[in-house]
């Protein structure tokens, strides 16, 4: 097992169990005493929604939700140091188009609240809940390619900083997840190719939700969808085994607390 | 049930969920009862690439396809070749050169959304095609693009037109030069001037000044940005536009369809089906397993289903299925799909 990063990105398609795994994740490294928090943002515009950052213990984990505007008027305000002169500023026409207009700007934003959080508090792990596939490359990229915009100022400076984190290998891990199909772990392949290219930290994929070590033994028991589905399963995962970090059964429970206490176990391979 | 066919067919959904292939088979049915078709998927996985055997090069050209004997065009959303050809289409050459223009329209620089909207508007305006079937980006995502709107229209608010249409003027008149932050200084209010200022400090003076001269080129572009807002009034009009909200059974969440559904609710009509993929009840129904662990297997997969299924049936006037369709090959799996689709369809 390796020792614990500081940041710990979950991405992959929406509907992969992402958001399970990642809080599970967070339970599982809480449970290690370790300081940790559940990091998630909403895609959101400048103005749409107002609010401040929810930093809240939720059945016994932190979780941290950011809100762009907060965010941005936080990183003005210590920029400029006037509280007011950052409220004015966000809430202006031209800001809210200079945002608006370049989404991976909100990701920038995002992505520095976030790091602040970490540079704020040095034994704080983070757990980032992160957009879905094509979302993380933006993500990430976002600060490449305004390290390229901004040329000088404060968030040049800044910006360089994040991408230090970002590909700082010891900091930062990438968790890729996937569905035990060919679609689907095609996607993640190429999804961590993409993020590879980007950055040189370590990138992992995990396939979520096998039916298939369930009903090993009883395959001609099944109906003959499940057990085409099961065979086929078992066919990606033995063929592609030494590329996947982690392979989760399908967990039986009905909902979200038993499905989680079902992962745990596993978890600890994810450090 | 049965389901006219419209202008805009657009597919949404929370990625992973077939999406994609269910949008490719739609097509496909459309193009084989005599439609004109065009697919266009802004999914950045590209996985239609695969499935319609396109090659990298063709990315972001219109390309004639043949799939499973069907002819349809295909589109696979490239944001600099959109870019180009609105450069083209608009001769606004500076749109395809301007450096800031570049980075934000890189395949994730995050200009996709706005510039798939301009390129659907783009590529219906030429009366080429019956049918668009849109593929949109996943999940929460597909707000985005119909944010996109709402951004197009934020852009180019009363202020900024004001700004830049008296820009445009000076720019005429000087040959094209595209100033920078010293002429906008000269006449714009004290209060943008103290924004620059501010602004300035955190993000560079050069930033400031190129970013202006960006918005400048784009301003250009306007009328191309612009268009894309009346494709929003077509979006919403039930004689102009399906939607197709897609989720999955293996997925099991009714809620990120359901928010999306209230998210969008200004912008879907009557005419919106939920279309439920991976569906494995009828088989599940029908088995009786004798083993205890697989009692346990069909128990909670069948529950799980049926639990979404109520849930959807409650938010949603028409739930459309598609069974689970096991297959290595992709085209088997189209095939199946299409043959589905066939049934739901009144186009015959």
């Amino acid at each position: 097992m390796d020792k614990p990063r500081r940041l710990y990105i979950f991405t992959g398609k929406g509907g992969v169990g992402k958001t399970t795994l990642a809080k599970a994740f967070t339970r599982c490294l809480t449970q290690r005493d370790l300081e940790v928090a559940y990091v998630t943002f909403q895609n959101q515009s400048l103005g749409e929604r107002h609010g401040a950052t929810r930093d809240v213990k939720l059945n016994g984990i932190r979780e941290i939700e950011l809100d762009l505007e907060d965010a941005a008027r936080g990183y003005i305000e210590k920029k400029l140091g006037s509280k007011l002169i950052a409220s004015w500023i966000v809430k202006t026409p031209f800001f809210r188009a200079l945002v608006n207009m370049m989404p991976g700007f909100s990701y920038l934003i995002f992505l520095g609240k976030m790091l602040q959080l970490g540079a704020d508090d040095p034994r704080l792990i983070l757990v980032l809940d992160a957009p879905a596939s094509g979302h993380a490359l933006t993500m990430i990229e976002s600060t490449t390619n305004f390290q390229q915009i901004f040329e000088s100022g404060a968030i040049f400076e800044d910006t360089m900083k994040m991408l230090g984190r970002l590909n700082d290998p010891e900091y930062t891990k990438i968790h890729v997840v996937s569905l035990p199909s060919l679609m689907s772990w095609q996607e993640a392949q190429e999804l961590r190719s993409g993020l590879v290219q980007r950055t040189p930290v370590a990138v992992e994929i995990t396939v979520n939700n096998c039916l298939y070590p369930l009903v090993e033994g009883n395959l001609d028991e099944l109906p003959a969808s499940l057990r085409e589905k099961a065979l086929y399963e078992q066919q990606i995962v033995s063929e592609h085994r030494e590329q996947m970090r982690c392979v989760l059964p399908h967990s039986l429970g009905r909902d979200a607390a038993s499905i989680e206490a079902d992962l745990l176990g596993a978890l600890p391979n994810l450090i | 049930m049965t389901l006219t066919t419209k202008s805009f067919e657009i597919f949404c959904g929370t990625g992973g969920v077939g999406k994609t292939t269910l949008a490719t088979a739609r097509g496909i049915d459309l193009a084989a009862s005599g439609k004109r078709v065009l697919l266009i998927t802004i999914d950045p996985a590209r996985r239609l690439k695969d499935l319609l055997g396109l090659s990298e090069s063709q990315i972001g050209e219109v390309i004639p396809v043949e799939v499973i004997g069907v002819k349809l065009h295909a589109l696979l959303m490239s944001p600099e070749k959109t870019i180009l050809r609105m450069s083209q289409k608009y001769q606004t050459p500076d749109l395809a050169t301007n450096r800031i223009v570049q980075i934000l329209s890189k395949p994730y620089g995050g200009m996709n959304e706005i510039l798939s909207l301009v390129e659907v508007q783009m590529q219906f305006e030429t009366g080429a095609y019956d049918v668009v079937v849109l593929d949109t980006p996943p999940g929460a995502h597909f707000l985005d693009f119909l944010e996109g709107l709402s951004k197009i229209r934020s852009f180019f608010d009363q202020n900024f037109i004001e700004i830049f249409s008296y820009l445009g003027q000076k720019t005429a008149r000087a040959g094209k030069r595209v100033f920078g932050l010293g002429i906008i200084n000269r006449f714009i209010s004290t209060g943008v001037r103290k924004l620059l200022g501010y602004l300035e400090a955190v993000t560079g003076g050069q930033f400031i000044d190129d970013f202006i001269q960006a918005v400048q080129i784009i301003y250009q572009s306007r009328d191309a940005f612009m268009k894309g807002l009346s494709l929003q009034e077509r979006l919403k009009s039930r004689s102009e536009c399906n939607w197709f909200l897609v989720t999955s059974v293996e997925q099991g969440k009714a809620t990120e369809a359901i928010n999306l559904r209230a998210h969008a609710g200004h912008f879907i009509h009557q005419d919106h089906y939920l279309v439920l993929n991976k569906c494995l009840a009828s088989d599940l129904e029908a088995w009786a397993p004798t083993v205890p662990n697989l009692l346990a297997v069909k128990e909670s997969l069948l529950g799980k289903e049926q639990d979404l299924k109520g849930q959807l049936r409650a938010v949603f006037p028409v739930v459309l299925e598609f069974p689970e369709v096991i297959s290595l090959s992709p085209i088997e799996h189209l095939k199946h799909l299409t043959e589905k689709w066939k049934t739901y369809a009144s186009h015959r």
